[in-house]
């Protein structure tokens, strides 16, 4: 057993992991946080995608040992107080959800996409999301909700700044 | 089977870890790829090294004459680095292209070139650039050209209690330039089916004063394609000089992949993939005027 350190969706934990166990596997049999998904369990479908240190990563191919020290956002870690986050609203609105199997890792890769980014191009977009396979449709719905959510947040963001400044 | 994970806190650690027990253990720095034969139990040495989370193997360091990149950083920080896109095209291009953003958020450029894959993106760029590779061991470096690092397919001269550390070569100058085409089945996620990368030096516009070509996935490991280089050295570039070359790599490929059921297409893909990177370089070389 290995013991780890690590935050998840701001909450801080230490386990003892088996040293085979890979990220997704703690994820979701140890923590019950099942909207991470698992897909080919190779690296290809991007649907176990978590955000590690402000980065994407697969899940599948990270091994639990290796999330040591790391802050960790999974899909669960998105939703506010107040309702979905304007990402997770944004793929409602616009009907990018078919069966919904990709769409956390699709969110996720959105979020650390729009983070760095924050007015990205459909081009932008298209290479931001280049690592989550979506077997249901075509990509443009996904496409327009992530052009959304970019506006939802830019909204929510000078709503804010308004808000501060009557104060 | 795993039976045990050591993370040690210092790279003196790691190096005393491989010079006592070298042949049993495994370094992990992204995984992408050994996770997936942990997983797939093709694994099977009993010790996992994890070497992740070293600062002093994530490093860019671009001098005048001279370029070194740690082998633990990672492909984003490499694409990151507006530097390496404005002064090596070619090798910003083939980190860009491996995988997908996840992959390259934990790949690094070490296990790229350690791993011994034929479709390594990074690598047919890092041999036209005649890199050298830095191993440290307890008591030594040893300093290895790349090109001589591969051994067979899937491996590397790499022996048990060394720990590659850098990848060392020439900062492009004046009239220089590298680029990188791959093929692959898709625009993204795609394993290179082919790969080329050519740096070029001209001088009096049109002249080849210097070229190195290396190609990946056309054999055991990425390679450079000497033959190739002689008939363009020391010419005029042209069309018609292109088209002769391109012929030639087209009847290599034929002879190299003999029996393979690859082989139809890889021989006419290169015809023109082989045209298109050169031409890439010779742009590239003369935007660094």
């Amino acid at each position: 057993m290995f013991r780890i350190n690590f935050t998840i969706n701001n909450k801080g934990y230490t386990v003892d992991v088996d040293e085979a166990l890979r990220l997704v596997d703690l994820l979701r049999d140890k923590f019950q946080l099942t909207g991470t998904k698992e897909g080919c369990a190779e690296g290809e479908c991007g649907a176990c995608t978590v955000i590690m240190d402000g980065r994407t990563v697969q899940s599948c191919l990270v091994m639990a040992f290796q999330a040591d020290g790391s802050n960790i956002t999974t899909i669960e870690g998105l939703e506010r107080e107040d309702g979905l986050h304007p990402i997770q609203r944004a793929f409602l609105d616009a009907g990018a959800v078919q069966c919904g199997f990709c769409t956390p890792g699709m969110v996720l890769s959105s979020k650390a996409l729009l983070d760095k980014n924050s007015n990205p191009s459909r081009e932008e977009i298209r290479e931001g999301l280049s690592g989550n396979l979506c077997r249901c449709t075509g990509y443009n719905k996904i496409v327009d909700a992530v052009a959304l959510a970019s506006k939802y947040l830019k909204e929510e963001e000078s709503d804010g700044a308004s808000e501060n400044s009557r104060k | 089977m795993i039976r045990q994970c050591i993370t040690p806190s210092t790279l003196e650690a790691v190096l005393n870890i491989l010079d006592e027990e070298g042949k049993d253990v495994e370094l992990i720095a992204g995984g992408t790829d050994l996770v997936i034969d942990i997983r797939n139990e093709k694994f099977k040495k009993s010790k996992l090294l994890n070497i992740a989370k070293f600062k002093l193997l994530k490093f860019i360091n671009i001098n005048e004459d001279k370029t070194s990149i740690g082998s633990g950083t990672k492909f984003t920080d490499i694409v990151e680095n507006g530097e390496v896109e404005k002064l090596f095209l070619g090798l910003w291009k083939a980190c860009k292209s491996v995988g997908a953003p996840q992959i390259r958020n934990m790949g690094t450029i070490g296990g790229n070139i350690c791993n011994g894959s034929p479709a390594a993106d990074s690598v047919p760029p890092l041999l036209a650039l005649d890199a050298n590779l830095i191993m440290i061991s307890k008591d030594k470096e040893r300093v290895i050209p790349l090109r001589e690092f591969y051994l067979d397919k899937g491996r590397v001269d790499r022996r048990e209690d060394e720990l590659l550390y850098a990848i060392k070569f020439n900062t492009l100058k004046r009239n220089e330039g590298i680029a990188f085409e791959k093929l692959g089945l898709r625009k993204a996620l795609a394993i290179s089916r082919i790969s080329c990368s050519i740096y070029i030096q001209l001088e009096k516009n049109d002249y080849i004063k210097n070229i190195r070509i290396a190609t990946g996935a056309l054999g055991k490991y990425p390679q450079r394609e000497v033959e190739l280089e002689c008939m363009l050295k020391n010419q005029e570039i042209s069309t018609g000089l292109l088209n002769t070359v391109s012929k030639h790599m087209s009847h290599i490929v034929e002879q190299r992949l003999k029996g393979r059921s690859s082989m139809h297409f890889k021989r006419s893909a290169i015809s023109g993939l082989f045209i298109k990177t050169c031409k890439d370089a010779v742009e590239e070389a003369k935007k660094n005027v």
